[in-house]
């Protein structure tokens, strides 16, 4: 066990449950990088999850608070958990179905409301703990095991559906790019408001195996990298380019949500103080 | 035939009864009963509301934005009702009493967030003001038909529920403290199963001067320490589990070992039931509510529950001044069953607001002969005093229900 683990984790509840090769270890240990550098204690974090790849292999990992929630709620339980915890950072873990699919009325919500969460999307681009099937994040025209004869539908870039809504910070980032990853997640959890962060990651038994024809995980981490550059190993381009960085920085720039209710409680009070005293 | 009603015996059972001898100061007010379970909610400490307007429970929201910020609470309007009973949970999780409020088509689309509550042990309460339907139905008129969805108010089995359901403006305030308390006793989401006529109609209520001078209101308590999940025990008044206060609690959708740990486990899925299913039903002495008139003579005896009760109640009164020794039974707690109230071997005629038949069916399973259970249904309005009373006098003079135009007396 490395040391911001040993700080960080609960040594019963890892190694997880994940695949070998999986990216979802790594991605947590620069989410602890980021809280460490932070200087953030176990109890200052509530950690909170959805279901999926993602939810089921980072649940109880934290060794502070946990909650994981049924699919795509993580956020509708952290908007009323919010409301009673409100100095606490929540970093709400959850994949691209939770995120991007089942829960994305919650993420749009909470977006809009500005709600104090910093929400990392660790999307392997499918549904991979059920067999490997498609995703609104799926590549257009990649097989899966439930597009077998490539994903006709359009994808969404959920980065510009929260931007839309009004997250206050947004970024996108990926498995290949560490210092990014973890400068970017500090500024989220820097931001009193609603945070956004994207972070592609391969799958090798299920996306990588079908849609990229291999379960070596550093060939699929070649194959996101050369995608964040648009341009393969051999010079070639490649067929469709992820601008990764900061997509929307306004930071601190209007009140979170349980900030609002409490100044709207505190309105109420002394009006009703007042008109007692007339 | 007599024309004099004989004297009859009425028994109420509920904490209520004392609550309201011990509280004589207080305010009468001609008010709704979405009013009145808003109030009482507030009196019970409730301090986040978060749902989704619907008819005809939408009343509760708009009372409930007014008060919460009044008394430091917070009302959220949100995207949905799984949003909102999840959002419920979360702040219940959070250290805050928290309730929600709809009618049969939001009551189903919570149920992600009731199973949830229920398998984590998160105190809550929901409101399910019935219409009848199914789906949208008629929006503004009464049904009974989520008897059972109620009961089963989640997939995957392995759970009890607790579900109470008042007749009067008055008995709405008072049963919405007692959900309040047995949620927090028995660390589960509690359904106030009302109905559109409860809901809307105005009655005389009487509300406490003081709430902070409830004392039988049951105070939130925090469980600071392992274990979290008390699995395999039935033990009452574990105080609930709290996210924020640095205890290293989990909570999720998985079964879960004491700690809250996700496990794949067929002894720990034992202990997990054992622990849901019986801190309800090792605890059944203290969910006994119910109401009766006249049982122990009664020749036939009527059964009902909301607002269909107040006229079922007058038909068995009505048959009685004609000379049919009838009695009243009207169930306040609609889960767990309370089977006990149909010991006697009489014909039992139980009057409902849907055809389909749903707590006839239970009743058909408790009393001592199941053919002896008759069914008067109806669907979208009150049963008529007539009506019950014509179905009575039938069942004791001629052994059957008479045909009556809007009834269905067909169960199976």
């Amino acid at each position: 066990m490395n040391k911001l683990a040993k700080k960080y984790l609960r040594p019963s509840q890892i190694p997880t449950k994940a695949c070998h090769g999986c990216g979802i270890g790594m991605i947590e240990n620069w989410l602890l990088q980021a809280i460490d550098e932070m200087g953030l204690k176990q109890d200052d974090v509530i950690f909170g999850t959805g279901i999926g790849c993602v939810g089921r292999q980072t649940f109880a990992t934290w060794g502070g608070d946990n909650f994981g929630a049924t699919h795509g709620r993580a956020l509708a339980v952290a908007t009323g958990l919010k409301l009673a915890q409100p100095d606490k950072k929540y970093l709400i873990v959850v994949g691209d179905g939770d995120a991007a699919s089942i829960g994305t009325s919650h993420l749009i919500h909470a977006a809009r409301r500005n709600l104090g969460v910093t929400v990392i999307c660790e999307d392997n681009m499918g549904y991979e703990s059920t067999g490997g099937q498609f995703s609104p994040t799926t590549p257009a025209g990649y097989v899966t095991n439930s597009s077998p004869y490539g994903m006709v539908e359009p994808g969404f870039d959920p980065c510009d559906v929260v931007k839309a809504a009004g997250a206050t910070f947004v970024a996108e980032t990926t498995a290949t790019q560490w210092h990014q990853t973890v400068k970017i997640v500090k500024k989220a959890l820097a931001n009193d408001g609603f945070s956004f962060v994207h972070v592609r990651f391969p799958c090798n038994e299920n996306f990588g195996a079908y849609a990229l024809g291999t379960r070596d995980t550093l060939k699929n981490l070649e194959w996101i990298y050369e995608h964040t550059q648009g341009r393969k190993a051999d010079g070639t381009e490649t067929d469709f380019t992820w601008e990764t960085g900061i997509k929307h920085d306004a930071s601190n720039s209007r009140p979170e949500f349980s900030r609002l209710m409490r100044d709207m409680n505190a309105r109420v009070k002394a009006d009703m103080e007042a008109k007692k005293k007339t | 035939m007599s024309t004099l009603a004989p004297a009859v015996t009425e028994t109420l059972v509920a904490p209520w009864v004392e609550w309201a001898r011990r509280c004589t100061r207080g305010r009468r007010l001609l008010e709704a009963g979405t009013y009145a379970l808003t109030e009482g909610a507030i009196a019970a400490g409730c301090r986040v509301f978060a749902g989704y307007p619907i008819t005809p429970a939408t009343d509760i929201a708009e009372y409930m934005s007014k008060r919460l910020p009044q008394v430091g609470g917070y009302y959220m309007q949100c995207e949905d009702e799984l949003a909102g009973m999840h959002a419920c949970a979360g702040a219940s999780l959070g250290g805050l009493k928290a309730m929600t409020a709809t009618s049969g088509p939001g009551y189903t689309l919570m149920h992600d967030a009731y199973g949830w509550s229920i398998t984590n042990e998160i105190p809550l309460v929901v409101v399910d003001a019935m219409r009848v339907g199914p789906i949208s139905g008629i929006t503004g008129a009464p049904g009974q038909g989520e008897f059972y969805i109620a009961r089963y108010a989640s997939h995957g089995g392995n759970f009890e529920t607790i579900v109470l359901s008042p007749s009067s403006v008055q008995e709405a305030f008072w049963l919405t403290i007692d959900a309040f308390n047995l949620s927090e006793r028995f660390r589960t989401p509690v359904t106030i199963l009302t109905d559109q006529v409860i809901s809307d109609m105005w009655e005389d209520l009487f509300i406490p001067e003081d709430y902070d001078a409830l004392e039988f209101v049951v105070p939130r308590k925090n469980n600071l320490m392992m274990p979290f999940y008390p699995v395999g025990s039935a033990e009452l008044d574990v105080p609930p589990n709290v996210i924020g206060h640095g205890t290293g609690v989990c909570v999720s959708a998985y079964t879960h070992t004491e700690e809250g740990y996700d496990i794949e486990d067929m002894e720990a899925q034992w202990a997990q039931t054992y622990r849901l299913i019986n801190k309800i039903r090792h605890h059944r002495d203290q969910l006994t509510r119910y109401e009766t008139v006249g049982v122990e003579d009664a020749e036939v005896i009527a059964v009902a529950y909301g607002a269909n009760a107040r006229t079922v109640k007058t038909g068995v009164l009505e048959a009685r001044r004609r000379g049919v020794r009838a009695g009243f039974v009207r169930l306040i707690t609609l889960w767990p069953f309370l089977d006990e109230l149909f010991a006697r071997d009489v014909p039992y005629v139980v009057c409902e607001l849907n055809y389909d038949g749903q707590l006839v069916r239970e009743v058909m399973r408790s009393a001592p002969d199941g053919k002896k259970v008759r069914f008067m249904g109806k669907s979208a309005e009150l049963h008529t005093v007539a009506e019950v009373a014509a179905g009575l006098e039938g069942v004791a003079r001629n052994g059957r229900i008479p045909e009556l135009p809007y009834i269905w007396t067909e169960v199976r």
